[in-house]
């Protein structure tokens, strides 16, 4: 395909190729009449294993493509493999929680796909009009995949709250979005930097804080919240999975940008901001987290707390704190969905009733599973030698490099509070026996989640133990964009 | 550096993981064949250590065996490792202790076997690795790699109130080492790496001030390890929960982690802060071994009465250590070592009476040296050494810590002696109620004495516990070129000021 030049298609492939999938499997879904369903989540599958290869093909370049609306860079390039990552990592989960529930709802998956291009074009998005659009795109379908059990209360209720609270800070951050093209001129973040930059004053700020807010409450940090634990209750779980991971990365990604590019010359204003924002999300999701009965809930406030710590790499501005926070990003969707996955293990754990006497004397029964989920919470806890220890561990570290010493104090300390919740989940599955009776999970544990638990909690291993794997390919998205 | 052309080190730090593998792919049916493999790496382990003594050079004080790999790029962290005798020795130490530990416990663990040895092992490695990691991140992993196995011990395998007490143990122990993670982090800060060997060759290069807030985050992870008084309160509930083998290790070897990390990285990286707070850290070393001691001889329990004693004796550790004299922190090295063989070997006693009894209660016994005379021999020759009666091992670690301390000061050195009377008298108390007297209780008519493989447990403790105390130069002269070095570095003004 040719056209004018910077309007090539070319680098823009991994989102041309999903597209394609997403609209094939809504056909597959339609049209084929047994087993379409699940034959939709085959297309999705293998549309996202082919954008992944798009993705390795592309080229990374700084130049700006669609007159300034979008950048293919480095940056984007690391970013987009997580979503695909978490994207992928949703429809294996989902594959066997629609085999428990004996229903499948189709739509899922191309919905699911939908979203994920609108995630990689707003990590790719340069200009706050493309970012606004993409945002949008993420936010719409994740509004329905967060009600699709119609029939199940809280599934919709999630849905319904969802979709109101999301379009509030959807209509706040445009608001925040128009202050920003108004002081400044344009919508291109090139040109509108600089010139906020230049300017000086109240105006800015308020622009920052409502863009800011827009963006808080999709990646759930305090005071934004409120919703992340009911909409994770409520959604099946594989969809609670992509909710807790995708939007979350690609939304960091988006703030990344902004914060750099955008507000970069408010950079001591939004990392004060951004460092009361980390402290509250921490000590918030851990403590609330301590207090749950359902582990779906706890994960939920799990979920929460981890979107504090990366906070603390946001806020130590500077290479070092973005190279940590893409490392963490990789880390944590593995961590969280692996987390989540332990709830599909049997074949009665529905995934909305799970509570933690339900996981009791889960070592006897699938001893293989058991381990590996204890690696994985080792790894949202923060020890050695787990990925998740390096990746609290470079966050710390960028917040000491720039003298942010309690900051990462405060990080430490959250790190054994969590290990409270953590391992009660350890504990029910290790030390303690199986209540009387079926207990909530006793069914036949399922071969495709232990397989996934095992490669999630080898990958954490390695990655613990050899970061530079990951380390080396963050820290070149951050120096090329 | 390679022995046989192995890099020695790594071989002896990753052999127990090697070996848990090789239990982890045993059947679980096949318990004989699982204890056979976990004993047999156990004591592999022990000799490849005995190893080390062959190729080490004691007058030398530097480190020795150095395995230097570049690891983590992005933060220059390396695979380092390397060991001088101070090092050494504890290696021996968790060698030995994990050996008789293994041992013992094949009678005395029947569930979960296959799961019991696959932590031991890994403690295993975590604990060597912890002694040899001369790179502060990775020194860092292998101290967290220690915490999972041993909650797992004490929560599956311990007594009544193990889900409590792991816990604890769990809980206190990450808060002090995630306060010690945030001081390497600083340290770092200010000499851009996490290299031991060049920290020391860089010398004075953090200032005073910020020396003194790396100190107190060193202090949390270390102190509560010791633990020192008033951080100790996680410790009875861990050692009378644990089952034998985890109260032998988390005894002899976990509390050694502390003081280890005291004088391999607080003193020599922090040496300014050192001095300055080395009054408040005697103060508190000096309050351990009295209240220690006074509460152990309140107790009911043996585990919990042996449990306070090590509060006690470790206060005699850390003592040593911050009065600063080479002669007080060389016993402070020798009594680490002391402490180790004496109270691994008490917690094994007890373990071999509860085995019996299922109880640990001093009023349930009395008068069983007329049943069990080989035990009682045994308890009697570890009491003893407990206590610090010369000949044996105890009298010379004390001895050297008080000589070392006398100059400084008489009062510290006064304080301090009186631990060692009390000590006694906890001791011979608990001996007498034990042992002598008439044999009332008819639950202890049928005991059996100790059995061939229990004996052999013992046999390699007692032979330490003579050999240092008859013949100690051996021992000291591993430790004599390194701790000498670390408190050149800390209190020059000891090697200056003539007397």
């Amino acid at each position: 395909m040719t056209g004018p030049a910077g309007y090539a298609p070319g680098p823009l492939a991994p989102e041309i190729v999903l597209l394609a999938a997403a609209i094939a499997a809504l056909a597959v879904h339609l049209f084929v009449e047994r087993g379409g369903r699940r034959a939709a989540g085959y297309v999705s599958l293998a549309g996202i294993a082919a954008a992944g290869a798009a993705l390795a093909l592309t080229p990374p370049s700084a130049a700006a493509l669609f007159g300034g609306h979008l950048a293919v860079d480095a940056f984007a390039l690391y970013v987009k493999a997580v979503v695909l990552l978490a994207g992928g990592l949703t429809i294996v989960l989902a594959f066997r929680f629609f085999d428990v529930e004996r229903g499948e709802p189709g739509e899922v998956y191309p919905l699911a796909l939908l979203a994920m291009v609108g995630m990689m074009a707003a990590v790719s998005a340069t200009d706050i009009v493309t970012t606004y659009v993409s945002f949008e795109l993420f936010a719409i379908p994740s509004y329905v995949l967060a009600g699709i059990f119609k029939k199940e209360r809280r599934s919709a209720e999630a849905g319904i709250k969802y979709f109101f609270l999301g379009t509030l800070s959807s209509a706040i951050m445009l608001l925040g979005l128009a202050f920003v093209f108004g002081l400044s001129g344009s919508t291109a973040y090139a040109e509108a930097g600089p010139a906020l930059a230049r300017l000086d004053g109240s105006a800015v700020l308020v622009a920052m804080s409502l863009v800011f807010a827009g963006l808080f409450f999709k990646a759930s940090l305090v005071p934004f919240h409120m919703w992340a634990p009911d909409v994770y209750e409520g959604a099946a779980t594989p969809l609670a999975v992509f909710l807790s991971t995708a939007p979350k990365v690609a939304v960091v990604a988006v703030l990344v940008r902004v914060m750099t590019s955008l507000f970069g010359g408010q950079a001591p204003a939004w990392s004060a901001v951004l460092q009361v924002v980390s402290v509250a999300t921490m000590f918030w999701g851990n403590l609330a987290a301590m207090t749950q009965k359902s582990v779906k809930r706890m994960l939920g406030y799990s979920a929460i707390a981890q979107a504090g710590y990366v906070a603390i790499g946001l806020s130590a501005w500077g290479e070092t704190g973005r190279t940590a926070v893409l490392f963490y990003l990789a880390v944590y969707v593995v961590m969280n969905a692996a987390a989540f996955g332990l709830i599909l293990l049997a074949d009665g754990g529905r995934g909305f009733d799970e509570t933690v006497d339900g996981l009791r004397g889960l070592v006897r029964r699938a001893p293989v599973a058991a381990v590996s989920v204890l690696v994985v919470l080792l790894a949202l806890a923060g020890i050695p030698p787990t990925a998740g220890f390096m990746g609290k561990y470079f966050l710390f570290n960028a917040a000491v490099g720039k003298g942010l010493v309690l900051l990462a104090a405060a990080g430490a300390l959250n790190s054994v509070l969590s290990l409270f919740y953590y391992f009660r989940l350890g504990r029910a599955m290790f030390l303690e026996e199986a209540l009387p009776g079926p207990a909530p999970s006793a069914g036949r544990v399922s071969l495709l989640v232990t397989v996934f638990l095992a490669v999630a909690a080898a990958a954490l291993l390695v990655l613990g133990l050899l970061p530079d794997l990951l380390t080396t390919p963050a820290a070149r998205a951050i120096l090329e964009y | 550096m390679n022995v046989l052309g192995i890099p020695i080190l790594t071989f002896v730090t990753f052999l127990p993981a090697a070996g848990m593998f090789v239990v982890l792919l045993l059947p679980g049916s096949r318990t004989r064949a699982i204890k056979i493999a976990a004993n047999v790496f156990a004591g592999l382990v022990f000799l490849a250590t005995l190893l080390l003594l062959v190729r080490f050079d004691a007058a030398s004080g530097d480190m020795q065996f150095v395995e230097r790999l570049p690891w983590i790029k992005a933060i220059g962290a390396q695979y380092l490792l390397g060991l001088d005798g101070i090092s050494l020795l504890l290696v021996l130490l968790t060698s030995l202790l994990t050996f008789v530990a293994t041992l013992s416990s094949w009678g005395a663990v029947k569930t979960r076997l296959k799961e019991y040895y696959v932590f031991m092992l890994l403690l295993e490695t975590g604990m060597i690795g912890v002694f040899l990691a001369l790179d502060l991140i990775l020194f860092y992993v292998f101290w967290e790699v220690v915490l999972v196995p041993m909650y797992f011990l004490i929560g599956v395998w311990g007594g009544e109130r193990r889900l409590y007490a792991a816990i604890k143990f769990f809980l206190y122990t990450l808060f002090g080492s995630v306060a010690m993670l945030v001081g390497i982090l600083v340290l770092r800060g200010a000499h851009q790496t996490f290299d031991w060997t060049a920290m020391v060759a860089a010398g004075a290069v953090v200032p005073a001030a910020l020396q003194g807030w790396i100190f107190l985050a060193f202090f949390l992870g270390f102190a509560i390890k010791v633990p020192m008084v008033p951080f100790h309160t996680w410790l009875p509930d861990a050692h009378v929960e644990a089952p034998t083998a985890g109260s032998v290790i988390l005894a002899g070897v976990l509390l050694k982690m502390g003081s280890y990390g005291f004088l391999r990285f607080s003193l020599p990286l922090l040496p300014d802060a050192s001095r300055r707070f080395a009054p408040v850290l005697v103060g508190l070393a000096l309050v351990a071994i009295v209240y220690g001691a006074l509460v152990s001889l309140m107790q009911k329990d043996m585990k919990k009465l042996i449990a306070y004693s090590s509060v006690s004796h470790m206060g005699f550790v850390m003592l040593g250590l911050f009065a600063l004299t080479p002669l007080a922190a060389k016993g402070a090295v020798l009594q680490m070592v002391n402490h180790g063989l004496s109270t691994g070997a008490l917690f094994l006693l007890v373990g071999v009476l509860y085995e019996r009894r299922h109880t640990r209660l001093i009023a349930e016994f009395g008068g069983l040296a007329a049943r069990m005379p080989v035990y009682a021999a045994v308890f009697l020759i570890i009491a003893m050494s407990s206590i610090g009666l010369p000949g044996l091992n105890g009298f010379v670690g004390e001895f050297m810590i008080l000589m070392g301390v006398f100059p400084v000061s008489w009062i510290w050195a006064a304080v301090a002696a009186t631990g060692i009377v009390l000590g006694a008298a906890y001791m011979l108390w608990l001996y007498q109620r034990v042992m002598f007297g008439r044999l009332e209780n008819p639950a202890n008519e049928t005991l059996r004495d100790l059995t061939v493989r229990e004996l052999a447990t013992f046999l390699p403790l007692i032979v330490l516990v003579f050999w240092i105390g008859i013949f100690p130069k051996p021992f000291l002269d591993l430790i004599d070129k390194p701790v000498e070095r670390i408190v050149r570095i800390v209190n020059p003004a000891h090697f200056e000021a003539p007397r």
